[in-house]
Protein backbone atom coordinates (compact mmCIF):
# COMPACT_ATOMS: atom_id res chain seq x y z
CA UNK A 1 0.00 0.00 0.00
CA UNK A 2 1.39 3.31 -0.97
CA UNK A 3 1.12 6.13 2.01
CA UNK A 4 -0.68 9.45 0.82
CA UNK A 5 0.63 12.63 2.40
CA UNK A 6 -2.44 14.12 4.09
CA UNK A 7 -3.13 17.74 4.18
CA UNK A 8 -2.98 19.20 7.33
CA UNK A 9 -6.28 19.72 8.25
CA UNK A 10 -6.37 16.05 8.08
CA UNK A 11 -4.99 12.73 10.15
CA UNK A 12 -5.32 9.28 9.56
CA UNK A 13 -7.58 7.00 11.45
CA UNK A 14 -6.77 3.17 12.13
CA UNK A 15 -7.20 0.68 8.93
CA UNK A 16 -10.99 -0.85 8.84
CA UNK A 17 -9.15 -4.38 9.57
CA UNK A 18 -8.45 -2.93 13.14
CA UNK A 19 -12.26 -2.70 13.38
CA UNK A 20 -13.52 -5.77 11.86
CA UNK A 21 -10.74 -8.62 12.11
CA UNK A 22 -11.80 -11.14 14.59
CA UNK A 23 -7.91 -11.69 15.11
CA UNK A 24 -7.58 -8.21 15.93
CA UNK A 25 -10.08 -8.48 18.41
CA UNK A 26 -8.90 -11.26 20.15
CA UNK A 27 -5.82 -9.50 20.96
CA UNK A 28 -7.73 -6.81 22.06
CA UNK A 29 -9.60 -8.83 24.38
CA UNK A 30 -6.16 -10.07 25.78
CA UNK A 31 -3.90 -7.48 26.11
CA UNK A 32 -6.82 -4.80 27.02
CA UNK A 33 -9.37 -6.10 28.51
CA UNK A 34 -8.29 -8.49 30.55
CA UNK A 35 -5.49 -6.49 31.41
CA UNK A 36 -6.74 -3.38 32.70
CA UNK A 37 -9.71 -2.43 35.37
CA UNK A 38 -12.96 -3.09 34.07
CA UNK A 39 -16.51 -1.40 35.48
CA UNK A 40 -18.53 -4.82 35.31
CA UNK A 41 -21.58 -4.25 37.95
CA UNK A 42 -22.95 -1.50 39.95
CA UNK A 43 -22.62 -2.52 43.86
CA UNK A 44 -26.02 -1.71 44.72
CA UNK A 45 -27.31 -4.67 42.41
CA UNK A 46 -25.42 -6.95 45.12
CA UNK A 47 -28.06 -6.09 47.84
CA UNK A 48 -27.55 -9.37 50.06
CA UNK A 49 -25.49 -12.01 50.89
CA UNK A 50 -25.59 -14.26 48.00
CA UNK A 51 -27.06 -11.55 45.27
CA UNK A 52 -24.91 -12.24 42.39
CA UNK A 53 -24.59 -11.05 38.33
CA UNK A 54 -21.88 -12.79 35.74
CA UNK A 55 -20.36 -10.26 33.26
CA UNK A 56 -18.49 -11.13 30.29
CA UNK A 57 -14.84 -9.78 30.53
CA UNK A 58 -12.38 -10.14 28.02
CA UNK A 59 -12.76 -13.92 27.31
CA UNK A 60 -13.94 -14.75 30.58
CA UNK A 61 -17.20 -15.35 32.23
CA UNK A 62 -16.78 -13.94 36.27
CA UNK A 63 -19.21 -13.81 38.89
CA UNK A 64 -19.68 -10.61 41.17
CA UNK A 65 -21.18 -12.04 44.36
CA UNK A 66 -21.83 -10.12 47.83
CA UNK A 67 -20.33 -12.49 50.27
CA UNK A 68 -21.82 -13.34 53.79
CA UNK A 69 -19.26 -11.10 55.36
CA UNK A 70 -20.68 -8.16 53.07
CA UNK A 71 -17.92 -8.17 50.97
CA UNK A 72 -18.37 -7.75 47.61
CA UNK A 73 -15.91 -10.56 45.94
CA UNK A 74 -15.29 -11.53 41.92
CA UNK A 75 -14.39 -15.11 40.74
CA UNK A 76 -14.30 -17.06 37.24
CA UNK A 77 -17.23 -18.32 36.54
CA UNK A 78 -15.80 -22.12 35.81
CA UNK A 79 -15.79 -25.32 37.81
CA UNK A 80 -12.17 -26.30 39.25
CA UNK A 81 -13.28 -29.82 39.07
CA UNK A 82 -14.42 -30.63 35.58
CA UNK A 83 -14.70 -26.66 33.79
CA UNK A 84 -18.57 -26.34 33.84
CA UNK A 85 -20.29 -23.12 34.03
CA UNK A 86 -21.25 -22.48 37.62
CA UNK A 87 -23.96 -19.47 37.64
CA UNK A 88 -25.99 -19.94 34.10
CA UNK A 89 -28.05 -17.01 35.05
CA UNK A 90 -27.29 -13.20 34.20
CA UNK A 91 -27.95 -12.38 38.31
CA UNK A 92 -30.00 -14.01 40.98
CA UNK A 93 -29.78 -15.03 44.24
CA UNK A 94 -27.73 -17.96 45.70
CA UNK A 95 -29.30 -19.92 48.23
CA UNK A 96 -26.12 -20.63 50.87
CA UNK A 97 -23.66 -21.54 48.14
CA UNK A 98 -22.34 -22.20 44.18
CA UNK A 99 -22.97 -25.41 43.20
CA UNK A 100 -22.12 -27.32 40.07
CA UNK A 101 -25.04 -28.27 38.45
CA UNK A 102 -22.87 -31.59 37.20
CA UNK A 103 -21.11 -32.89 39.98
CA UNK A 104 -22.32 -31.07 42.68
CA UNK A 105 -18.88 -29.05 43.81
CA UNK A 106 -20.12 -26.92 46.19
CA UNK A 107 -18.07 -23.65 46.82
CA UNK A 108 -18.92 -21.13 49.44
CA UNK A 109 -19.38 -17.49 48.98
CA UNK A 110 -15.89 -16.51 49.51
CA UNK A 111 -14.67 -18.87 46.84
CA UNK A 112 -13.60 -22.27 49.22
CA UNK A 113 -14.89 -25.41 48.07
CA UNK A 114 -16.93 -26.27 51.20
CA UNK A 115 -18.46 -29.73 49.67
CA UNK A 116 -18.14 -32.50 46.90
CA UNK A 117 -19.43 -35.91 46.78
CA UNK A 118 -17.05 -38.03 48.71
CA UNK A 119 -14.73 -35.25 49.68
CA UNK A 120 -14.20 -36.33 52.90
CA UNK A 121 -12.42 -39.70 51.34
CA UNK A 122 -9.66 -36.99 49.46
CA UNK A 123 -8.16 -35.88 52.62
CA UNK A 124 -5.17 -34.48 50.71
CA UNK A 125 -7.83 -32.16 48.58
CA UNK A 126 -6.49 -28.42 49.98
CA UNK A 127 -10.26 -26.34 49.97
CA UNK A 128 -8.32 -23.05 49.33
CA UNK A 129 -6.09 -24.56 46.26
CA UNK A 130 -9.28 -26.05 44.61
CA UNK A 131 -11.61 -23.12 45.45
CA UNK A 132 -12.47 -20.83 42.76
CA UNK A 133 -10.51 -18.60 40.98
CA UNK A 134 -10.43 -15.14 42.79
CA UNK A 135 -10.38 -12.05 40.02
CA UNK A 136 -9.47 -8.90 41.64
CA UNK A 137 -11.63 -6.44 42.25
CA UNK A 138 -12.27 -2.41 43.69
CA UNK A 139 -14.73 -0.73 44.07
CA UNK A 140 -14.82 3.17 43.11
CA UNK A 141 -17.76 5.50 42.52
CA UNK A 142 -20.20 2.55 43.53
CA UNK A 143 -19.33 0.16 40.72
CA UNK A 144 -17.11 -2.85 40.82
CA UNK A 145 -14.19 -2.71 38.74
CA UNK A 146 -12.55 -6.20 38.03
CA UNK A 147 -9.22 -6.75 36.67
CA UNK A 148 -8.47 -10.28 35.24
CA UNK A 149 -4.46 -9.51 35.19
CA UNK A 150 -2.21 -11.32 37.39
CA UNK A 151 -0.81 -8.31 38.20
CA UNK A 152 -3.15 -5.46 38.37
CA UNK A 153 -2.12 -1.65 36.84
CA UNK A 154 -2.82 1.17 39.54
CA UNK A 155 -6.00 1.59 39.99
CA UNK A 156 -5.46 5.24 41.08
CA UNK A 157 -2.89 6.08 38.19
CA UNK A 158 -5.10 3.99 35.43
CA UNK A 159 -8.55 5.08 36.19
CA UNK A 160 -9.00 7.22 38.62
CA UNK A 161 -6.41 9.78 37.15
CA UNK A 162 -8.27 9.31 33.79
CA UNK A 163 -11.36 11.31 35.60
CA UNK A 164 -9.20 13.97 37.58
CA UNK A 165 -7.33 14.72 33.93
CA UNK A 166 -10.65 15.44 32.42
CA UNK A 167 -11.92 17.29 35.54
CA UNK A 168 -8.48 19.17 35.54
CA UNK A 169 -7.88 17.90 39.10
CA UNK A 170 -7.65 15.76 41.35
CA UNK A 171 -10.67 14.55 42.94
CA UNK A 172 -12.94 16.33 41.15
CA UNK A 173 -15.15 14.15 40.58
CA UNK A 174 -15.74 13.49 44.34
CA UNK A 175 -18.65 16.88 43.99
CA UNK A 176 -20.90 14.17 42.64
CA UNK A 177 -21.13 11.90 44.94
CA UNK A 178 -21.37 9.25 42.30
CA UNK A 179 -20.91 6.25 44.31
CA UNK A 180 -23.87 7.61 47.01
CA UNK A 181 -26.46 7.95 43.87
CA UNK A 182 -28.99 5.40 43.08
CA UNK A 183 -30.12 4.07 39.64
CA UNK A 184 -33.16 5.71 38.63
CA UNK A 185 -33.06 3.76 35.09
CA UNK A 186 -30.88 1.62 33.49
CA UNK A 187 -31.33 1.39 30.19
CA UNK A 188 -28.94 -2.01 27.92
CA UNK A 189 -27.92 -1.52 24.23
CA UNK A 190 -26.99 -4.33 22.04
CA UNK A 191 -25.01 -2.51 19.66
CA UNK A 192 -23.79 -4.58 16.28
CA UNK A 193 -20.44 -2.39 15.96
CA UNK A 194 -16.96 -2.56 17.20
CA UNK A 195 -16.23 -0.92 20.83
CA UNK A 196 -14.07 1.45 19.43
CA UNK A 197 -16.40 2.95 17.33
CA UNK A 198 -18.64 4.01 20.26
CA UNK A 199 -15.24 5.08 21.88
CA UNK A 200 -14.83 7.58 18.79
CA UNK A 201 -18.32 8.49 18.57
CA UNK A 202 -18.20 9.77 22.21
CA UNK A 203 -15.14 11.34 21.81
CA UNK A 204 -15.65 13.45 19.37
CA UNK A 205 -18.42 15.90 18.62
CA UNK A 206 -18.45 16.72 14.53
CA UNK A 207 -21.30 14.57 14.32
CA UNK A 208 -23.43 16.23 17.08
CA UNK A 209 -24.96 18.90 14.86
CA UNK A 210 -25.77 16.27 12.27
CA UNK A 211 -27.55 13.64 14.15
CA UNK A 212 -27.82 14.96 17.71
CA UNK A 213 -30.48 18.34 17.34
CA UNK A 214 -31.89 17.88 21.02
CA UNK A 215 -27.96 17.34 22.60
CA UNK A 216 -27.21 20.48 20.62
CA UNK A 217 -30.06 22.24 21.52
CA UNK A 218 -29.60 21.96 25.30
CA UNK A 219 -25.32 22.79 24.70
CA UNK A 220 -25.16 24.79 21.74
CA UNK A 221 -21.02 24.93 21.90
CA UNK A 222 -22.02 21.17 20.42
CA UNK A 223 -22.94 22.77 16.86
CA UNK A 224 -19.55 23.63 16.59
CA UNK A 225 -18.68 20.43 16.47
CA UNK A 226 -15.83 20.71 19.34
CA UNK A 227 -16.83 17.89 22.31
CA UNK A 228 -15.87 18.91 25.96
CA UNK A 229 -13.95 15.56 25.58
CA UNK A 230 -11.52 17.85 23.66
CA UNK A 231 -10.42 20.04 26.62
CA UNK A 232 -9.47 19.80 30.21
CA UNK A 233 -11.56 20.62 32.87
CA UNK A 234 -14.14 22.26 30.40
CA UNK A 235 -18.23 21.77 30.84
CA UNK A 236 -19.97 22.82 27.80
CA UNK A 237 -22.61 25.63 29.45
CA UNK A 238 -26.41 24.81 29.04
CA UNK A 239 -29.01 27.27 26.94
CA UNK A 240 -29.92 30.28 28.68
CA UNK A 241 -33.46 29.33 29.05
CA UNK A 242 -32.78 25.36 29.67
CA UNK A 243 -33.36 25.14 33.53
CA UNK A 244 -32.09 21.51 32.92
CA UNK A 245 -30.38 18.76 31.30
CA UNK A 246 -33.40 16.85 29.83
CA UNK A 247 -35.41 16.65 26.66
CA UNK A 248 -37.17 19.91 26.97
CA UNK A 249 -34.98 21.90 29.52
CA UNK A 250 -37.91 21.67 32.11
CA UNK A 251 -38.17 18.95 34.99
CA UNK A 252 -35.04 18.88 36.79
CA UNK A 253 -34.13 17.63 40.17
CA UNK A 254 -32.46 19.20 43.24
CA UNK A 255 -28.87 19.66 42.49
CA UNK A 256 -26.55 17.25 44.11
CA UNK A 257 -25.04 18.70 47.03
CA UNK A 258 -21.20 18.58 46.23
CA UNK A 259 -21.46 19.97 42.64
CA UNK A 260 -20.11 23.95 43.31
CA UNK A 261 -21.56 27.28 41.37
CA UNK A 262 -18.73 26.81 38.77
CA UNK A 263 -19.72 23.29 37.49
CA UNK A 264 -23.31 24.04 37.96
CA UNK A 265 -25.80 24.06 34.58
CA UNK A 266 -22.46 22.28 32.86
CA UNK A 267 -22.02 19.04 31.21
CA UNK A 268 -19.02 17.11 31.33
CA UNK A 269 -18.13 13.94 29.63
CA UNK A 270 -14.99 11.52 30.64
CA UNK A 271 -13.96 8.69 29.02
CA UNK A 272 -11.90 5.92 31.48
CA UNK A 273 -10.03 3.55 29.03
CA UNK A 274 -10.93 1.12 27.74
CA UNK A 275 -14.86 0.89 28.57
CA UNK A 276 -16.69 3.29 30.51
CA UNK A 277 -18.16 6.67 29.74
CA UNK A 278 -19.57 9.40 32.79
CA UNK A 279 -21.61 12.50 31.75
CA UNK A 280 -21.83 14.77 34.51
CA UNK A 281 -24.51 16.99 34.89
CA UNK A 282 -25.67 19.24 38.38
CA UNK A 283 -28.69 16.55 39.60
CA UNK A 284 -27.28 13.24 37.37
CA UNK A 285 -24.93 11.24 35.86
CA UNK A 286 -24.96 9.21 33.00
CA UNK A 287 -22.56 6.36 33.76
CA UNK A 288 -21.99 4.02 30.56
CA UNK A 289 -20.17 0.56 30.77
CA UNK A 290 -19.38 -1.46 27.09
CA UNK A 291 -18.85 -4.97 27.23
CA UNK A 292 -17.03 -6.09 23.94
CA UNK A 293 -18.62 -9.45 22.78
CA UNK A 294 -17.34 -10.17 19.33
CA UNK A 295 -15.55 -7.61 16.79
CA UNK A 296 -18.51 -5.95 15.44
CA UNK A 297 -21.11 -6.44 18.48
CA UNK A 298 -20.68 -4.62 21.52
CA UNK A 299 -23.35 -4.67 24.86
CA UNK A 300 -23.89 -1.09 26.32
CA UNK A 301 -25.38 -0.76 29.98
CA UNK A 302 -26.20 2.55 30.41
CA UNK A 303 -27.32 3.79 33.91
CA UNK A 304 -28.62 7.26 34.95
CA UNK A 305 -27.87 8.28 38.82
CA UNK A 306 -29.75 10.59 40.96
CA UNK A 307 -29.88 11.61 44.25
CA UNK A 308 -31.47 8.74 46.27
CA UNK A 309 -34.39 10.87 47.72
CA UNK A 310 -34.76 11.86 43.99
CA UNK A 311 -35.38 7.97 43.14
CA UNK A 312 -36.93 7.44 46.48
CA UNK A 313 -39.78 10.27 45.55
CA UNK A 314 -40.63 8.62 42.67
CA UNK A 315 -39.97 11.94 40.68
CA UNK A 316 -40.56 12.02 37.23
CA UNK A 317 -37.02 11.00 35.78
CA UNK A 318 -38.53 10.18 32.06
CA UNK A 319 -37.32 14.14 30.65
CA UNK A 320 -33.66 13.73 32.18
CA UNK A 321 -33.47 9.67 30.68
CA UNK A 322 -35.24 10.69 27.44
CA UNK A 323 -32.55 13.18 26.48
CA UNK A 324 -29.78 10.43 26.65
CA UNK A 325 -31.71 8.17 25.71
CA UNK A 326 -32.22 9.28 22.43
CA UNK A 327 -28.62 10.74 21.92
CA UNK A 328 -26.89 7.03 22.82
CA UNK A 329 -29.67 5.97 20.06
CA UNK A 330 -28.60 8.36 17.65
CA UNK A 331 -24.97 7.76 18.06
CA UNK A 332 -25.54 3.66 18.13
CA UNK A 333 -27.05 4.20 15.03
CA UNK A 334 -24.47 6.00 13.56
CA UNK A 335 -21.93 3.47 14.85
CA UNK A 336 -24.14 0.54 13.13
CA UNK A 337 -24.09 1.94 9.77
CA UNK A 338 -19.96 2.85 9.63
CA UNK A 339 -18.98 -1.22 10.82
CA UNK A 340 -19.81 -2.38 7.40
CA UNK A 341 -17.54 -0.07 5.97
CA UNK A 342 -14.82 -0.99 8.04
CA UNK A 343 -14.30 -4.40 5.70
CA UNK A 344 -14.81 -2.64 2.56
CA UNK A 345 -11.96 -2.44 0.45
CA UNK A 346 -12.92 1.81 0.43
CA UNK A 347 -11.76 1.58 3.86
CA UNK A 348 -8.26 -1.01 4.00
CA UNK A 349 -6.48 2.27 4.76
CA UNK A 350 -8.81 3.56 6.71
CA UNK A 351 -10.12 7.02 6.78
CA UNK A 352 -9.54 11.12 7.99
CA UNK A 353 -9.90 12.88 11.09
CA UNK A 354 -10.83 16.68 10.95
CA UNK A 355 -9.30 18.95 13.59
CA UNK A 356 -12.02 18.59 15.97
CA UNK A 357 -11.31 14.86 15.96
CA UNK A 358 -7.50 14.91 15.75
CA UNK A 359 -7.88 14.18 19.59
CA UNK A 360 -9.06 10.69 18.33
CA UNK A 361 -5.27 10.08 17.09
CA UNK A 362 -4.15 9.71 20.58
CA UNK A 363 -6.74 6.91 20.81
CA UNK A 364 -5.96 4.99 18.00
CA UNK A 365 -1.91 5.61 19.00
CA UNK A 366 -2.98 4.36 22.88
CA UNK A 367 -4.58 1.52 21.11
CA UNK A 368 -1.73 0.14 18.78
CA UNK A 369 0.78 0.83 21.18
CA UNK A 370 -1.46 -1.94 23.74
CA UNK A 371 -1.61 -4.29 20.62
CA UNK A 372 2.05 -4.37 19.72
CA UNK A 373 3.44 -5.62 23.02
CA UNK B 1 -16.06 -41.61 75.22
CA UNK B 2 -14.09 -39.79 72.63
CA UNK B 3 -12.42 -36.39 73.16
CA UNK B 4 -13.92 -33.18 70.45
CA UNK B 5 -12.48 -30.08 71.66
CA UNK B 6 -12.53 -27.43 74.54
CA UNK B 7 -15.70 -25.89 75.53
CA UNK B 8 -15.89 -22.85 72.95
CA UNK B 9 -13.97 -23.78 70.55
CA UNK B 10 -16.84 -24.36 68.07
CA UNK B 11 -18.36 -21.13 67.18
CA UNK B 12 -21.84 -20.38 67.74
CA UNK B 13 -23.91 -22.11 64.51
CA UNK B 14 -20.81 -24.06 64.19
CA UNK B 15 -19.73 -27.46 63.76
CA UNK B 16 -16.46 -29.62 63.80
CA UNK B 17 -15.93 -33.25 62.62
CA UNK B 18 -14.24 -36.24 64.84
CA UNK B 19 -13.16 -38.39 61.77
CA UNK B 20 -12.93 -41.05 63.97
CA UNK B 21 -16.13 -41.02 66.66
CA UNK B 22 -16.73 -43.65 69.25
CA UNK B 23 -17.17 -46.39 66.67
CA UNK B 24 -14.88 -45.17 64.80
CA UNK B 25 -17.18 -43.51 62.55
CA UNK B 26 -17.09 -39.57 61.80
CA UNK B 27 -19.40 -37.70 64.04
CA UNK B 28 -20.32 -33.92 63.60
CA UNK B 29 -20.05 -31.81 66.45
CA UNK B 30 -22.36 -28.68 66.28
CA UNK B 31 -22.73 -25.74 68.82
CA UNK B 32 -26.73 -24.11 68.65
CA UNK B 33 -27.57 -21.55 70.67
CA UNK B 34 -25.31 -22.72 74.09
CA UNK B 35 -26.15 -26.57 73.35
CA UNK B 36 -23.91 -29.13 71.59
CA UNK B 37 -25.00 -32.06 69.50
CA UNK B 38 -23.34 -34.53 68.18
CA UNK B 39 -24.92 -36.90 64.96
CA UNK B 40 -22.90 -38.96 62.28
CA UNK B 41 -21.70 -36.57 59.68
CA UNK B 42 -21.96 -38.15 56.97
CA UNK B 43 -25.16 -37.72 54.64
CA UNK B 44 -27.50 -40.92 54.19
CA UNK B 45 -28.17 -39.79 51.03
CA UNK B 46 -24.28 -38.87 49.21
CA UNK B 47 -21.17 -39.22 51.16
CA UNK B 48 -20.89 -35.54 52.11
CA UNK B 49 -19.58 -34.12 55.74
CA UNK B 50 -22.58 -32.66 57.49
CA UNK B 51 -20.53 -30.68 59.68
CA UNK B 52 -19.63 -28.63 55.97
CA UNK B 53 -23.36 -28.04 56.36
CA UNK B 54 -25.50 -24.92 56.83
CA UNK B 55 -27.01 -24.68 60.50
CA UNK B 56 -30.53 -23.42 61.21
CA UNK B 57 -33.21 -23.95 63.61
CA UNK B 58 -31.23 -26.73 65.33
CA UNK B 59 -31.65 -28.86 61.80
CA UNK B 60 -28.69 -28.75 59.49
CA UNK B 61 -28.51 -28.70 55.70
CA UNK B 62 -26.57 -31.05 53.79
CA UNK B 63 -23.98 -29.17 51.85
CA UNK B 64 -24.44 -30.96 48.83
CA UNK B 65 -28.15 -31.62 47.89
CA UNK B 66 -29.82 -29.56 50.82
CA UNK B 67 -31.64 -32.54 52.87
CA UNK B 68 -32.27 -31.28 56.08
CA UNK B 69 -31.60 -33.45 59.82
CA UNK B 70 -32.43 -32.38 62.67
CA UNK B 71 -30.07 -32.03 65.11
CA UNK B 72 -31.89 -33.53 67.83
CA UNK B 73 -33.09 -36.68 66.18
CA UNK B 74 -31.31 -37.07 63.23
CA UNK B 75 -34.36 -37.35 61.52
CA UNK B 76 -34.20 -35.85 58.11
CA UNK B 77 -36.89 -33.51 57.06
CA UNK B 78 -37.16 -34.65 52.47
CA UNK B 79 -35.57 -35.88 50.00
CA UNK B 80 -33.64 -36.90 48.93
CA UNK B 81 -32.67 -38.29 51.82
CA UNK B 82 -34.76 -40.73 53.69
CA UNK B 83 -32.67 -42.47 56.12
CA UNK B 84 -32.08 -40.59 59.88
CA UNK B 85 -28.91 -40.02 60.53
CA UNK B 86 -27.84 -41.18 64.04
CA UNK B 87 -27.46 -39.15 67.50
CA UNK B 88 -24.88 -38.97 69.79
CA UNK B 89 -24.46 -38.03 73.46
CA UNK B 90 -22.54 -35.00 74.40
CA UNK B 91 -20.97 -35.07 77.54
CA UNK B 92 -19.31 -31.66 79.09
CA UNK B 93 -16.79 -32.46 81.23
CA UNK B 94 -14.19 -30.15 83.09
CA UNK B 95 -14.48 -27.49 80.20
CA UNK B 96 -14.40 -30.02 77.42
CA UNK B 97 -16.30 -31.56 75.33
CA UNK B 98 -17.30 -35.20 74.66
CA UNK B 99 -18.94 -37.37 72.56
CA UNK B 100 -20.18 -40.99 73.49
CA UNK B 101 -22.27 -43.12 71.52
CA UNK B 102 -25.95 -44.09 73.13
CA UNK B 103 -26.82 -47.52 74.79
CA UNK B 104 -29.19 -47.51 72.09
CA UNK B 105 -26.53 -48.19 69.61
CA UNK B 106 -24.89 -50.68 71.13
CA UNK B 107 -23.43 -52.97 70.44
CA UNK B 108 -21.76 -51.94 67.05
CA UNK B 109 -20.34 -53.99 64.20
Amino acid sequence: MTSVSLPPSLVATLPGNIYADPAVFAREQELIFERMWFAAARSSELDKPGAFVTKQVGRENVIILRGRDQQVRAFLNVCRHRGARLCNAEEGQLRRNIQCMYHAWTYGLDGKLVAAPNLTKMQDIDRTEYGLINVHLREWLGYVWVCLADEPPPFETDVIASADERLGGEGVIGGWQVDDLAVGRRITYDVKANWKLIIENFMECYHCATIHPELTEMLPEFAGGYAAQAFVGHGAEFRDDAQAFTIDGTGGHERIPGVDEDHDRRYYAITVRPQVFINLVPDHVIFHRMYPMAVDRTVVECDWLYLPGVVESGADLSRSVELFDRVNRQDFEACEVTQPGMSSRAYRAGGVLVPSEHHIAEFHEWVQARLAE
Amino acid sequence: MIRVCAVGEIPEGEAVRVEHGPDGVPVAVFHVEGEYYAIDDTCTHQDASLADGYVEDCAVECPLHASCFDLRTGQPSGPPARVPVRTHAVVIENGHVYVQLRSAHLPVA
